[in-house]
C-alpha cells in the first residue's frame, strides 16, 4: 500500500503526460482528419476521445469525489475502486479501433507494404498514442487508491516505466519513419531518433532493475524539453512551404504536424513519474 | 510577369535575378569582351548551365550565353498554358522529312535554365548496355564512355538535384538511394501501379526532379501539375534554379538574351571567340575556349553556321557527321476511361513508371528500350490531343473535354535509332537575327514502329486491367531530341571525343543531348547533366596537365 503523499506527485506527472498526449492527438487528428475531409465518419472518434481523454485526465491522480481539487493525504481515506477506469477503457479503445482502421488504409493501397504507403497512407502509430493516453490516465487513477491495480497487474513505477517504455519507442519509431521521408534534410531531425529512444533504453534499464539512475533523469527531462522545441521546428518547417505563415490554412496540412512532437513530452512525464515512484521505494 | 526580361536584358550591371526571392537580385561577376575568358558557354540548359557551374567552382572564368529570357519563377510564372508559351523557343525552323516532327513547347526551351526550365522532370539513368548497345546488344553504336563512370556522376546529379525517387528502384544494377523520398502517387500513377501488377511487372514511383522535403531556399512541391509550363514554387530542380544560382556564386557570368550566331575561327586553327546579338547589336566575347550546348537543333546550326574557309563544311565537321543522326524519342500514348476521378492534373505529370521494357530483351522484334509513365496533361494540352491525336471536332471534342477527370493515360519514351538521313541542316530562310534557320528533316524506321506497336499493346493491356474502357490510342506524338553531334572513338566516325572535345577543333567543346551516340528509352536530362560534370572533371584534368 502506497504512502500518503508518495504516490500523488508521480499519479500527478503521470496523469499530465497523459494528458498532453491527448492534447497532442486531438490537435493532430482534427488537422489530419480535416485534411482528409472526415471522409469516413469514424474520423470523429479520435477527436472525441482525445477531448475526453484532456478532462478526465486533467484532475487525474486526484480523487475528485471526497476532496476536490486536492489529492488525498490519507491512504486510509482513499477510495476502494477507481471510478474512471470505463472512460480510460473507452478512451485506449478508441486508439485501438484508430490501430485497425490505419492498417486497413494500409491494406488497400496499390503495391501494400511499401514505403511510399508507410509515408502517405494514415499513420499506423498515431492512434497508440490514445491507448497509452488511456493507460497512463488509468495507471494514475489507481494510484489513488488503497490497492494500486489495473486488472491482475499492480500499478507502481515499474508499471508505469514499462508504458512510457513502449511509447517513447512507438513514437520514435514513428518520428524515424516521417523523417526518413523527409530525407533528414535539416541535421535537427536527427534529434528526435536519437535522444528517446536513449531516453526509453535508460527507462528500460530502470524498469527491469527497479532502481532509477541520476542519467534516466537527465535524458527524460532532455525528452520532455524536445517535444517543445520539435514544435517550434515544426512550425519552422510549415513556413518553409509555399506562401509561408501567409499561405497557414494550406501549410498546417502539408507542413510538418506542429501538434506531433508534443507527444514526447507526454510519455517523458510518465516516464519521470515512473522514476519517482521507483526512488519512493513503489516500484 | 514583367514583360521586360524578354526585352531587356536582367543579367546586366554587376548583378542577376535572383530566382528564390520576387524582384531580388544577386551579384554577378561581369567579364569586358576585350579580355579573354576561359570558357565561352553557347546555351544554359541541361548541358551548358551544369557545365558552367562546375566550371567556375573549379576556378575557371567563365561567360554563358542563352538567347531567352531570365525568369524568377516566383513571380513570373502563371498557371496558365498561354501566357507561358513564353518558355519555347518557337523560332522559325523548317521540318521535313517522311515523318516531320512536331516543334516547339514538348521538345525545346528558350530560356536561362534551358528546356528544364519547362521539362517534366523525369529523371532516369541509362540501362548499363545502352553505352555498349553495338557490342552488348547488336545495336547502334557504342559510347566511348564506361558506365561505371557514368553511374558515379549520375550520383553526384541525383545529389544535387535532390532527386524525389523510391527506397529501392527495381531496375538495373544497384544504385544508391535517391537524396530525397518518392512523392505520394496520384490516381493516374495508381492506374499505372495497378497495371503494372496485373500484367506481372514491376513499377516505381517515377524519380523526379522536384523537392519533396525542403531544400535551401526552395519550397517543397504544392502537386499543382503546372510543371511542364514552368514551375512557380521552385520546388522544381531546374538548372535555373540549381546549377545557376551555383555558377554565379562560383563567379560565373551569365548574359541573358544574348543569341550567339557564330563562332570566330583564329589563323592556327582554334575558336578565338563568339559573336553574339544582344540588345539590337552584334558583339564579340574573346575566349580561351568555346563550349556549344544549344540543344540537338541549335547546336549543329551553330557549328554549320561558323563555317569558314578553313571549315568550309562548318566546324568539327571533318566526319560530315555534324546535324546527322538526329533521335527524338517516341511518346505514343494509349488512353481510356475511368469511373473513378483521376485528375490527373493533380501533382507532377509522371510520378509512376514501368521501365520493365528497358531491361527485357526477351520477347521484342525489334532493337532498343522504351518505358512508359503515367500523364497529367494540361487542359490545353489535352484538347490539342483530343483534336489533333484522335480527331475530335465541335460538339464531340467539348463533350470529351468536360469528361477529362476521367481520363487515365499511359505515355511511352521510346528508343529511335541513329539514322544518318535524320538530320539539321541550314535552310535559305533567315531569323529576326539575319541568321540561316534550320532546316529539320525527319524519319522513323521499321524498328521504331514495331517498338510502338509492342508498346500500345501492352500499355492498352495494362489500361484494361485497371478498368478503362472506350480506349484510343495517340499515335504521333515525339519528345526529347538528342544526336547531331555524336561522341565517339575516332574523327572518321563522330564529332566529339569521350570528353566532348571536337577531334578538329582543340578548344571547341560540345556540352548538350547533341553528343548521345544512342538515345535509349529514357528521358535523357540527368545523362545530359551527368556529362556536363565527367566533361568539367576532364577540363579540370586537362588543365592541371596543361593539355587545354
Ligand atoms: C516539355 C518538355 C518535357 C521534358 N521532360 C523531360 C523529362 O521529364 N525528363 C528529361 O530527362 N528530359 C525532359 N525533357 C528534355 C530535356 O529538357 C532536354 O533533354 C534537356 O533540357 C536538353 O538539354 P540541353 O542542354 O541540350 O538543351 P536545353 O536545356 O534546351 O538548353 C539549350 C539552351 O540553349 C539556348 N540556346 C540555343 N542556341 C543558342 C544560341 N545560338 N545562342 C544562345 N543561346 C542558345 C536555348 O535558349 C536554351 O536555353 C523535356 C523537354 C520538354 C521541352
Ligand atoms: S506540381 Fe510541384 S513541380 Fe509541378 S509545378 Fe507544382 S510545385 Fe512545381
Amino acid at each position: 500500500m502506497l504512502q500518503a503523499d508518495a504516490a500523488t506527485a508521480p499519479a500527478r506527472l503521470i496523469a499530465g503526460g497523459a494528458t498532453i498526449l491527448g492534447a497532442s492527438v486531438l490537435a493532430d487528428s482534427s488537422i489530419e482528419h480535416y485534411r482528409g475531409s472526415f471522409h469516413h465518419p469514424a474520423m470523429a472518434v479520435p477527436i472525441v476521445a482525445a477531448v475526453a481523454a484532456i478532462r478526465v485526465n486533467a484532475a487525474g491522480g486526484r480523487d475528485r469525489s471526497s476532496v476536490p481539487n486536492e489529492p488525498l493525504r490519507d491512504p486510509a481515506q482513499r477510495p476502494e475502486r477507481r471510478p474512471r477506469t470505463p472512460a480510460h477503457a473507452a478512451i485506449a479503445a478508441a486508439g485501438a479501433a484508430g490501430l485497425g482502421f490505419h492498417g486497413w488504409d494500409i491494406a488497400r493501397r496499390v503495391g501494400h507494404l511499401r514505403w511510399s504507403t508507410l509515408f502517405y497512407a494514415a499513420p499506423i502509430g498515431a492512434p497508440a498514442a490514445l491507448i497509452l493516453s488511456g493507460a497512463l490516465g488509468a495507471a494514475a487513477d489507481a494510484l489513488a487508491t488503497r490497492d494500486p491495480r489495473l486488472g491482475p497487474l499492480p500499478v507502481g513505477g515499474r508499471f508505469v516505466g514499462a508504458l512510457a517504455v513502449i511509447g517513447l519507442v512507438g513514437t520514435s519509431a514513428e518520428a524515424a519513419l516521417l523523417h526518413f521521408r523527409g530525407a533528414f534534410h535539416s541535421p535537427w531531425m536527427w534529434l528526435p531518433v536519437t535522444l528517446p529512444p536513449l531516453a526509453a533504453l535508460a527507462l528500460a534499464r530502470d524498469t527491469l532493475s527497479g532502481v532509477p539512475k541520476d542519467t534516466s533523469w537527465a535524458l527524460l527531462g532532455a525528452t520532455a524539453l524536445l517535444g517543445f522545441v520539435g514544435a517550434g521546428f515544426h512550425a519552422r518547417g510549415v513556413a518553409r512551404n509555399m506562401g509561408g505563415w501567409r499561405n497557414w490554412r494550406q501549410n498546417l496540412l502539408v507542413g510538418p504536424p506542429i501538434p506531433a512532437p508534443p507527444a514526447f513530452t507526454g510519455l517523458a512525464l510518465a516516464g519521470l513519474g515512473a522514476l519517482l515512484l521507483m526512488r519512493r521505494g513503489h516500484g | 510577369m514583367r514583360a521586360d526580361a524578354l526585352t531587356t536584358p536582367r543579367a546586366a550591371n554587376g548583378r542577376a535575378p535572383d530566382v528564390f526571392e520576387p524582384g531580388g537580385w544577386v551579384p554577378m561577376r561581369e567579364h569586358r569582351e576585350q579580355d579573354e575568358v576561359d570558357f565561352a558557354i553557347v546555351g544554359t540548359g541541361a548541358g551548358g548551365g551544369t557545365l558552367a557551374c562546375k566550371l567556375a567552382e573549379a576556378g575557371f572564368s567563365v561567360v554563358a550565353f542563352d538567347a531567352g529570357a531570365y525568369w524568377r519563377p516566383l513571380e513570373d510564372f502563371a498557371s496558365d498554358e498561354r501566357h507561358q508559351a513564353k518558355l519555347y523557343w518557337t523560332d522559325d525552323r523548317i521540318v521535313d522529312g517522311p515523318d516531320p516532327l512536331k516543334l516547339g513547347s514538348n521538345n525545346s526551351g528558350k530560356s536561362v535554365g534551358g528546356s528544364t526550365v519547362h521539362f517534366a522532370m523525369v529523371s532516369l539513368r541509362f540501362r548499363p548496355e545502352w553505352f555498349k548497345s553495338r557490342t552488348k546488344l547488336g545495336y547502334g553504336v557504342d559510347w566511348p564512355i564506361d558506365w561505371r563512370e557514368m553511374w558515379r556522376y549520375y550520383a553526384e546529379v541525383e545529389e544535387a538535384l535532390k532527386i524525389a525517387g523510391p527506397v529501392r528502384y527495381p531496375w538495373g544494377p544497384k544504385r544508391p538511394r535517391y537524396p530525397y523520398r518518392a512523392h505520394p502517387l496520384n490516381a493516374a500513377a495508381e492506374h499505372l501501379a495497378r497495371g503494372a501488377e496485373a500484367l506481372g511487372t514491376d513499377w516505381a514511383e517515377t524519380p523526379i526532379a522536384t523537392l519533396s522535403a525542403p531544400h535551401g531556399k526552395a519550397h517543397p512541391c504544392v502537386y499543382r501539375g503546372m510543371c511542364v509550363i514552368g514551375c512557380s514554387t521552385n520546388a522544381k530542380q531546374s538548372v535555373l534554379v540549381t546549377w545557376l544560382p551555383r555558377a554565379l556564386a562560383a563567379g560565373a557570368e551569365i548574359r541573358d538574351l544574348a543569341m550567339v550566331g557564330r563562332i570566330e575561327m583564329g589563323p592556327n586553327g582554334r575558336a578565338t571567340g563568339v559573336h553574339y546579338h544582344r540588345e539590337g547589336e552584334w558583339r564579340f566575347q574573346r575566349a580561351k575556349n568555346v563550349v556549344v550546348a544549344g540543344y540537338a537543333i541549335e547546336t549543329p546550326r551553330l557549328l554549320l553556321n561558323s563555317a569558314c574557309s578553313r571549315f568550309p563544311d562548318g566546324l568539327a565537321n571533318r566526319s560530315g557527321l555534324v546535324g546527322r543522326n538526329l533521335m527524338v524519342q517516341l511518346n505514343q500514348a494509349v488512353w481510356g476511361q475511368v469511373d473513378e476521378e483521376i485528375r490527373s492534373y493533380k501533382g507532377p505529370p509522371s510520378l509512376a513508371i514501368n521501365e520493365h521494357w528497358n531491361y527485357a530483351d526477351a520477347g521484342k522484334d525489334y532493337h532498343g528500350g522504351w518505358a512508359y509513365m503515367s500523364q497529367g496533361p494540361l487542359p490545353i494540352s489535352w484538347a490539342r490531343s483530343l483534336s489533333g491525336g484522335r480527331g475530335l471536332w465541335g460538339r464531340a471534342l467539348i463533350d470529351e473535354m468536360a469528361r477529362s477527370n476521367h481520363s487515365v493515360g499511359l505515355k511511352m519514351v521510346g528508343e529511335v535509332l541513329p539514322y544518318a538521313h535524320n538530320r539539321v541542316t541550314l535552310a535559305d530562310e533567315t531569323d529576326q537575327y539575319g541568321l540561316p534557320i534550320p532546316r529539320v528533316t525527319f524519319a522513323i524506321g521499321d524498328n521504331e514502329r514495331r517498338m510502338v506497336a509492342h508498346a500500345l499493346d501492352f500499355m492498352e493491356a495494362s489500361l484494361e486491367a485497371t478498368g478503362a474502357r472506350e480506349r484510343w490510342r495517340e499515335t504521333d506524338d515525339t519528345c526529347h531530341l538528342n544526336g547531331t553531334a555524336r561522341m565517339g572513338f575516332d574523327p572518321e566516325t563522330s564529332v566529339v571525343d569521350a570528353d566532348c572535345r571536337s577531334w578538329d577543333v582543340p578548344n571547341l567543346w560540345i556540352c548538350d543531348g547533341s553528343v548521345f551516340p544512342t538515345v535509349g528509352g529514357a528521358n535523357p536530362s540527368l545523362t545530359i547533366q551527368a556529362l556536363a560534370c565527367r566533361t568539367a572533371d576532364r577540363i579540370k584534368e586537362l588543365s592541371r596537365r596543361g593539355a587545354l
